[in-house]
């Protein structure tokens, strides 16, 4: 019986069903595209990035004592300060960086497979005193760790450096090295001067920039005594469950050591934190927008399944008197609601790709990749049965108040 | 007869209050999310400086590695900032009305009390042009002399906060700081200033407070300053500071002043004569590519706005358009479900010009009612933007400016408009006798 009936009526009354039909139709477009955004963020911030982040903290250090102008002091110093920092409860390893992993700011040069013709790649560096490897909890995976010798100057009169011995991440190596014979090569700069011998392979590790998509996961350590003396860095791992009292309690004891410089100490989830902040902050306006939307189309939809009951009071009436049941009636209104989300499912399918393909476009840059990812139908899928539950849903209290009606309506004049 | 149309609406609205209330919530929502991105895309969107945008200039010149583009994805670009040895010898031009080289750094500062712990403070290293470059305004005092450009004197500009913290906010010119090894006297203290975005120095943080502290250039050399923005290379170089000043490797930034076409043409020309020189001396191998880039073209290029931005502009606008739409759908049914009683009206004799302009003066006053409810619930969402956006200590970047407010309010007013538009048709054009055989 139902489906000529419901479909005659929606004719009649065509106006307000399809801006109810267009109404869901971009809520599916936008809400699927938003969903699509938050998902494709949330990968990229929660993905492994290799260290033990959970458990490092990062110490900056700005001296301004006059003593740190000398390089000599500037090690001994740094000796120093890592000796007790190793020596703290609680403190499993600690090594001196030229650059905070993930944080946003370091430094890239360029390798390429020694002979090779043509321009080096990208390749981030962190340079690190001993115990490195242990300190970030990356994973070696294949050949060997630095040497104790290995951490001094590599840098001669030329400014080149010459068969540096380098840990490389699995991803770097199989860029320069797609056979995956990466281990024991000699690379160089792109004019073949500077060069590294890879003696080690780490599973995974990320440089200072997570969001550089071209270069993600692509790193190099280098054994050597990191020089700046604007900033020294050093990383310190804490053993589980320790990180919040060593913490607090190295920031005193490097003062102590020497109040010469400005101490700072950070977890690396802090800074992990800071350089995701507008994507973190994205995920969250993304879901507010989501939910906004689905609310105001869910009251849309009552909204008008309300008039709809209230204008048919009679008719239901009448329905009712002639011994129409209340699942009959129930399902009268359902059927419909289930026909106008369902064409505008079907026209929001259209635009939610419509919508994709010009976001794609519009933050596309030339050389990165685009901030907005391609939707897939698994997505598109999902939304569509988000958007059909909450229609129906929100059809369902005046649906229900239609079956209340009572067949002595039907007598009734006004 | 306005008044009394407005009478007529007012007394609808009120006749079925959560309806009511439902329209108003429903079209301030879509106001307030698309006022609060529309905010935040101006303010980072929108032109620095006006009044002298068109005047200033970023200066590029292409010193790139001969074999090599400085961008493989833009192969025409030339390289963004410039080496130290090139700014330098732009300073010698005496065609724009200003100029300035510079680079941002971090310095030590001491405070005068004992109690108080040494800072970083970031520091602008540049020639006395830049205030007036950019318009930095001054509290007290004012940049330093000609002669402190020439050869290095100790003199520094303060901004506000920083000459809070040292001084307590009084005048300090001709006062003492200490900053690194030696004692630097005030000049001038700079007024609260925060342009956004960053323009004359966009990389890094493009949103940051401008520098804390001012000194001249031409301590470079002497204590030895290390840019603590971006430094790009392409050819290596001894291990000396001076080692660094003459190399091919670019960090310094140079902005230019030129007032109209002809001095434009001249310093063009100017710069072509200078890169033709170097090209004599062996630099300078790539095609000639000297650029004048105004605010505007500088900041495209830079891509100042964050594509997020862009992203939530689009979707918050259509947000917009999905609440018209449901705004249009509930008015309908209200306006049809009142078809007797405008029957009756008909009857009586109102014409259909009337129900319409009545109804759409209804539909009006939920866009106005929207509109304001709309736009001062954007005050709180942007400040909710930012938190989420921005960390705690970064300086409060996006704010509600009342052309963007009033365009708010304009926006629920076409909004109810056009969803007002259909429905008051659809209703005035009940037939009158319809409704009274029914009764």
């Amino acid at each position: 019986m139902e489906l000529g009936p419901v479909f005659r009526a929606l004719i009649h009354n065509r106006a307000r069903f399809l801006l109810i039909t267009l109404e869901v139709a971009l809520t599916l477009a936008i809400v699927v595209n938003c969903i699509n955004m938050v998902l494709d963020l949330r990968g990229k911030v929660l993905r492994p990035s290799g260290y033990d982040e959970a458990n490092l903290l990062v110490v900056t250090l700005e001296p301004f004592a006059p003593a740190y102008n000398d390089t000599e002091y500037l090690h001994s110093a740094r000796q120093r300060d890592l000796e007790r920092l190793r020596a703290f409860p609680g403190v499993r390893a600690a090594t001196a960086v030229s650059a905070v992993p993930l944080s946003g700011g370091g430094s890239a040069s360029g390798r390429k497979v020694e002979g090779a013709k043509g321009d080096s790649v990208p390749a981030p560096y962190f340079e690190v005193s001993d115990q490195a490897i242990d300190t970030f909890g990356v994973k070696l995976v294949a050949g060997r760790n630095f040497e104790p010798g290995e951490h001094r100057d590599w840098f001669d009169a030329d400014g080149e450096e010459h068969d540096r011995p380098a840990i490389v991440s699995q991803k770097f190596a199989d860029k320069l090295f797609p056979n995956g014979d990466a281990l024991g090569k000699r690379i160089t700069n792109s004019k073949g001067l500077s060069s590294d011998i890879i003696v080690g392979i780490v599973e995974t590790m990320f440089n200072s920039w997570p969001q550089a998509d071209s270069i993600s996961g692509h790193a190099m350590l280098l054994p050597g005594r990191p020089e700046d003396k604007r900033f020294i860095l050093y990383m310190v791992r804490a053993e589980p469950g320790a990180r919040a009292a060593v913490q607090k309690g190295i920031e005193d004891t490097l003062l102590k050591i020497d109040s010469g410089r400005i101490v700072r100490v950070r977890t690396l989830e802090e800074v992990k934190a800071r350089t995701y902040g507008s994507e973190l902050g994205l995920i969250k306006i993304l879901s507010g927008v989501v939910i906004l939307l689905v609310a105001v189309t869910a009251f849309g939809i009552v909204g008008l399944t309300s008039f709809s009951v209230n204008q048919r009071r009679r008719q239901i009436g009448t329905r009712r008197a002639l011994g129409a049941t209340r699942q009959d009636i129930l399902r009268y209104f359902l059927l419909e609601n289930w026909l106008v989300t369902g064409s505008g499912l079907a026209l929001g399918l259209g635009l939610a790709w419509a919508l994709n393909y010009t976001l794609v476009r519009m933050t596309t840059v030339v050389g990165a990749s685009a901030a907005v990812p391609k939707l897939d139908w698994g997505l598109l899928a999902g939304g569509m049965v988000l958007l059909w539950v909450s229609g129906l849903l929100a059809a369902l209290a005046p649906a229900l108040r239609a079956t209340r009606v009572a067949p002595v309506v039907a007598t009734r004049t006004v | 007869m306005l008044a009394y149309h407005l009478r007529i609406a007012a007394k609808s609205l009120r006749r079925t209050p959560v309806l009511s209330a439902l329209l108003v919530v429903g079209i301030a929502l879509g106001i307030a999310v698309s006022t609060a991105f529309v905010a935040a895309y101006h303010t980072v969107a929108k032109d620095p400086i006006p009044s002298k945008s068109d005047k200033l200039f970023y200066v590029t010149l292409d010193s790139w590695n001969p074999e090599r583009p400085w961008d493989d994805d833009h192969p025409k670009d030339p390289p963004n900032q410039l080496t130290y040895r090139d700014a330098v010898s732009l300073m010698a031009s005496t065609i724009p009305t200003r100029h300035t080289a510079m680079f941002k750094t971090e310095l030590t500062v001491f405070p005068t009390t004992r109690e108080e712990r040494p800072f970083r403070a970031r520091t602008r290293v540049t020639f006395r042009d830049f205030f007036g470059l950019f318009d930095a305004p001054f509290q007290y005092g004012g940049e330093w002399g000609k002669d402190a450009d020439a050869a290095p004197q100790a003199v520094v500009v303060l901004d506000h906060e920083t000459n809070q913290k040292l001084f307590g906010g009084r005048n300090s010119v001709g006062k003492q700081v200490r900053i690194e090894d030696r004692n630097f006297t005030v000049t001038g203290v700079l007024a609260p200033w925060y342009p956004k975005p960053k323009y004359y120095d966009p990389h890094n943080d493009s949103f940051e407070t401008p520098e804390e502290i001012y000194v001249p250039f031409r301590w470079t050399l002497p204590m030895k300053f290390v840019t603590s923005g971006n430094t790009s290379g392409w050819k290596s170089y001894g291990p000396d500071f001076e080692d660094k000043l003459e190399s091919e490797s670019v960090w310094v930034q140079f902005w230019a002043e030129l007032d109209n076409a002809r001095q434009r043409e001249t310093y063009e020309s100017w710069l072509a004569g200078y890169v033709g020189e170097q090209k004599k001396l062996g630099r300078f191998a790539r095609p000639l590519n000297n650029r004048l880039w105004d605010v505007k073209a500088w900041l495209d290029w830079v891509q100042i706005v964050p594509r997020s931005t862009k992203t939530m502009l689009v979707i918050s606008l259509l947000f917009l358009v999905v609440s018209s739409v449901n705004l249009i759908g509930i008015l309908l049914g209200k306006f049809l479900a009142r078809s007797p009683e405008v029957g009756v009206r008909r009857a009586l004799g109102a014409s259909r010009r009337h129900v319409f302009l009545q109804h759409l003066l209804e539909c009006e006053l939920v866009g106005l009612l929207g509109g304001a409810v709309g736009v001062l619930a954007a005050l709180p969402l942007l400040h909710g933007i930012e938190r989420l956006t921005r960390s705690p200590d970064d300086p409060q970047l996006l704010q509600l400016e009342l052309p963007i407010l009033a365009a708010g309010i304009v926006l629920a007013l076409i909004a109810g408009l056009v969803a007002g538009i259909y429905p008051a048709w659809r209703i005035c054009r009940i037939p009158p006798a319809a409704h009274l055989k029914a009764q």
